[in-house]
C-alpha cells in the first residue's frame, strides 16, 4: 500500500497578549498566518473553540484540512509531558488545563503542547543562532515573565516532570521583591516590564535629582531607554541595576549548564542596547572562572513572532500522527 | 570479527588531595583488588604519573595480568572529560592544564578516561546507588567546595566544555560573604567545610549561650554534626542556617533542571537531617511552584571511598578500547 506523507503542520503560539496560528510546511515556510488577542477569551472553553475555528479556516483556505499532519502549541507554564498548561501565573486561565487533549478532541489531530521557551529553543535550534549547537541555553525575556530551555547533548532538557527551565522564578535577591508567584526576590520581578518600571520608581524616590523620567507621560522600558539616549543618569541607573541582576541569574545558569551560547529572545530584548553592557559585565564577573569569556551571549536575530510559531510547528513533528477520521 | 573473550575488568583510579587509590573492578562492580599511595608525595606531575603507572601495573600483574584489563577511568578534582585533563585546580599540587589521561595512556598503552569527581560520583550513584533507574537527577557533593553533576535523559550532562555543574560559585546572596574565588555571596562561602565553620563562629559571637563548639580548639564541620547529635543548640543552629541558604541554591538549581531527585554526598550526607531538613524546607519555599514537594532529597548511602572507585570504573567503560600492542 503506498501512502503520501503529509507535509504541513499547524504551529500555535499562545502569548500573554497575542495568540498566533500558522500553517507551516516541512521546510519551515509559513504558508499562512492568523492571530487574535488572548485576553478576549478569558474562558478557556471559548478560547479553545476560537483556536479550532481559526485552525480549520486557515487549513481549508490553504490546501484543505486533510493535508495537515499534526498541531504544535507553545505557551508559558505548559508541560510537554502532560500536555497541559499548569498554574500559569500570568494567563487568564488558572489551575491545570489539559490543552492538548481539548484540542485533539475537537480537531481530531495529534497535538503536542510545550513550554513557550521549549518552542523558542527548537526554533533557534532549527532556524536560528543555535543551529549546529548541542549544548546551549535560550532565555525568553518576555513582557511578563522569564522562561528558558536548555539543550543537553543535542536534545531539549525537559526535566523529570516536564518543568525544566523555570529560571524566572529563581531567587536572585534573598527576601527581595514580592513576586506574583507568591515568593520573594524572583528574577522576573526585576527583568519583566513591571520590574523595570518598579526599579525606575524606586530610583526616582531615592533622591531628588532631576531626571527626564519624571516628566514621562507613561513609564515604560522603551521610554526609559529613550531617556538613556539623551544621557539621563537616572535612566541609565535603571538599566544598570536590572542588567546587574540579570547577569547574576544568567551566570548561575551558565555555571550549572556550561552552554556554548546563551541566546536571548523575547519582547524585552528590545531594550538590550541599554541593558546589555551592564548585564554582560555582571555575567563575566559572576560566572564560573573556567567559563569566563567563553560563553557567547547572543541576541536572537529572528523575528520573535515568526520564530515562536516556527518553534511550535517544530513541536508538531515530535508527536506521532493521529487522526480521528481514518 | 568474532569476539569470544570480552574483557570484563577495568581499573578505576580515584584521586583526592590526600590519597590516590587504584582498583581493579569487574563488570558486576566487584572490587577485585586495590592499592593506594599519598598524592602529595609527588608534586612533580611526571613523577606522579610514573608512580601511578607502576602501582597499576603491579596490582594488575598480581591479579589476572595486563591482558585482562580493558581500560582505565580516573576521577580527579577539577577534571575535564573532554580534554582528559585536570584544569586549573586550586587545591592540587599540579597547576594549569595537566593532560593526565594522555600521559597515563602513553605509559600504560591502554585507553584512559578522566573526569571531574562530581561527574564520576553521579555515574556511581546512577549505576550502583540511589539514582539507579532515574533519568533526570542531580548529585550534589559538599566538602571543601560544593560540586554537582546533572543527568539529563539518562546521560551525564557535561556541557560544551565539560564544566557543567559548577554551582558552588553561584551567587546566592548579592553582596554577601567574600568567597575564595574573589566574588561575594557564593554558595560555597556558606555551604562548604570552611563556610560552615565561619557560620558557627558568627553564631557563637552573637550570644553568650554555652556550646560544646566553644571548647573545641580545632572546630571542624563534621565535629559540629556530632555536637548536633548531642543536642547542642548552637551547633544545630549552625546547620539550620546553612541549610536555609543551601535550600535556596538548590531551589534555583531545581527550577532550572527539574530533577527527579537530589542526591547528597560528602559532608551533606554525613550531616544528615541536621542539614537536609532545613534545606528541604527552604527548598520548597523557593522552588518553582509546579515541582514543589515533588523533588526527592536523598542522602547517599554509598561508602564514599567505594563510590569514588566504582564511579571511576563506570567511566572506564565510556571510552573506546585502545591498545598500543594490537
Amino acid at each position: 500500500m503506498s501512502s503520501t506523507m503529509k507535509s504541513k503542520v499547524i504551529g500555535i503560539d499562545i502569548g500573554y497578549i497575542v495568540t498566533t496560528i500558522a500553517l507551516v510546511d516541512i521546510r519551515g515556510t509559513i504558508l499562512a498566518l492568523d492571530s487574535f488577542m488572548t485576553a478576549n477569551y478569558p474562558q478557556i472553553n471559548s478560547f479553545v473553540e476560537q483556536i479550532c475555528e481559526r485552525v480549520v479556516l486557515l487549513a481549508e483556505a490553504n490546501g484543505g484540512f486533510d493535508t495537515v499532519r499534526s498541531v504544535g502549541v507553545t505557551a508559558a507554564s505548559a508541560n510537554y509531558k502532560t500536555g497541559s498548561i499548569e498554574n500559569a501565573v500570568n494567563m487568564p486561565w488558572k489551575g491545570e488545563i489539559p490543552l492538548a487533549l481539548m484540542l485533539r478532541d475537537r480537531l481530531g489531530l495529534a497535538v503536542a503542547v510545550g513550554n513557550d521557551a521549549h518552542g523558542t529553543a527548537l526554533g533557534e535550534f532549527s532556524f536560528g543562532s543555535a543551529h549546529g549547537m548541542e549544548n546551549f541555553v535560550v532565555i525568553s525575556l518576555g513582557h511578563g515573565g522569564v522562561g528558558s530551555c536548555f539543550f543537553s547533548n543535542g536534545h531539549p532538557h525537559l526535566g523529570c516532570h516536564g518543568f525544566a527551565g523555570e529560571v524566572g522564578h529563581t531567587c536572585v535577591i534573598k527576601d527581595g521583591r514580592q513576586c506574583t508567584c507568591g515568593r520573594k526576590g524572583c528574577l522576573e520581578e526585576y527583568t519583566s516590564e513591571r520590574g523595570i518600571i518598579q526599579t525606575a520608581r524606586e530610583i526616582m524616590e531615592e533622591s531628588d535629582e532631576p531626571s527626564l523620567m519624571r516628566s514621562l507621560p507613561e513609564l515604560t522600558s522603551m521610554a526609559i531607554g529613550s531617556c538613556c539616549d539623551q544621557n539621563d543618569k537616572m535612566a541609565w541607573e535603571v538599566f544598570r541595576r536590572t542588567g546587574y541582576i540579570l547577569g547574576i541569574g544568567l551566570a548561575n545558569y551558565a555555571s550549572i549548564t556550561n552552554p556554548e551560547a546563551i541566546i536571548l529572545t523575547g519582547e524585552q530584548t528590545q531594550v538590550y542596547k541599554w541593558l546589555g553592557p551592564s548585564m554582560e559585565e555582571s555575567f563575566e564577573q559572576h560566572v564560573f572562572h573556567n567559563m569566563r569569556g567563553k560563553v557567547k551571549l547572543v541576541v536572537s536575530t529572528l523575528d520573535n513572532r515568526e520564530r515562536d510559531v516556527l518553534g511550535a510547528s517544530a513541536l508538531a513533528w515530535t508527536v506521532k500522527e493521529y487522526s480521528l477520521f481514518l | 570479527m568474532i569476539l569470544d573473550n570480552m574483557k570484563t575488568r577495568v581499573v578505576g583510579v580515584g584521586i583526592s588531595l590526600a590519597k590516590t587509590t587504584c582498583a581493579i573492578v569487574d563488570l558486576g562492580g566487584n572490587i577485585i583488588a586495590s592499592t593506594s599511595f599519598t598524592t602529595t608525595d609527588y608534586p612533580i606531575i611526571s613523577d606522579y604519573v610514573s608512580v601511578l603507572c607502576e602501582n597499576i601495573l603491579n596490582m594488575v600483574e598480581a591479579n589476572g595480568g595486563y591482558e585482562s584489563i580493558r581500560s582505565v577511568g580516573i576521577s580527579a578534582p577539577s577534571g575535564n572529560f573532554q580534554s582528559g585533563s585536570i584544569v586549573n585546580s586550586p587545591n592540587m599540587p599540579w597547576k594549569g592544564i595537566v593532560p593526565l589521561a594522555a600521559m597515563l595512556r602513553d605509559q600504560l598503552g591502554i585507553a584512559v578516561a578522566l573526569a571531574n569527581n562530581a561527574h564520576v560520583m553521579a555515574l556511581a550513584e546512577h549505576t550502583f546507588g540511589a539514582a539507579h533507574g532515574m533519568r533526570d537527577f542531580i548529585v550534589v557533593s559538599m566538602g571543601g567546595g560544593v560540586g554537582s553533576s546533572i543527568f539529563s535523559k539518562g546521560q551525564l550532562h557535561l556541557g560544551v566544555d565539560g564544566f557543567a555543574g559548577e554551582f558552588g560559585h553561584s551567587c546566592i546572596v548579592d553582596g554577601g560573604r567574600i568567597c575564595g574565588c574573589g566574588n561575594k555571596g557564593c554558595l560555597e562561602a556558606y555551604c562548604s567545610w570552611k563556610g560552615i565553620i565561619t557560620t558557627a563562629q558568627e553564631i557563637m559571637a552573637e550570644s553568650d549561650k554555652p556550646s560544646l563548639m566553644r571548647d573545641d580548639p580545632k572546630l571542624e564541620a563534621d565535629r559540629i554534626v556530632d555536637y548536633c547529635k548531642l543536642g547542642d543548640e548552637l551547633a544545630q543552629e549552625t546547620y539550620r542556617r546553612t541549610g536555609e541558604i543551601f535550600g535556596i541554591g538548590l531551589a534555583n538549581y531545581a527550577s532550572i533542571v527539574d530533577p527527579e531527585a537530589i542526591i547528597f554526598t560528602g559532608l551533606a550526607a554525613y550531616a544528615g537531617k541536621w542539614l537536609i531538613e532545613p534545606a528541604y524546607k527552604s527548598f520548597n519555599e523557593h522552588v518553582f511552584h509546579n515541582i514543589k514537594e515533588k523533588v526527592k532529597f536523598i542522602p547517599s548511602h554509598m561508602d564514599s571511598h567505594q563510590r569514588h572507585i566504582l564511579g571511576a570504573s563506570v567511566l572506564a567503560w565510556e571510552v573506546k578500547e585502545y591498545s598500543l600492542f594490537k
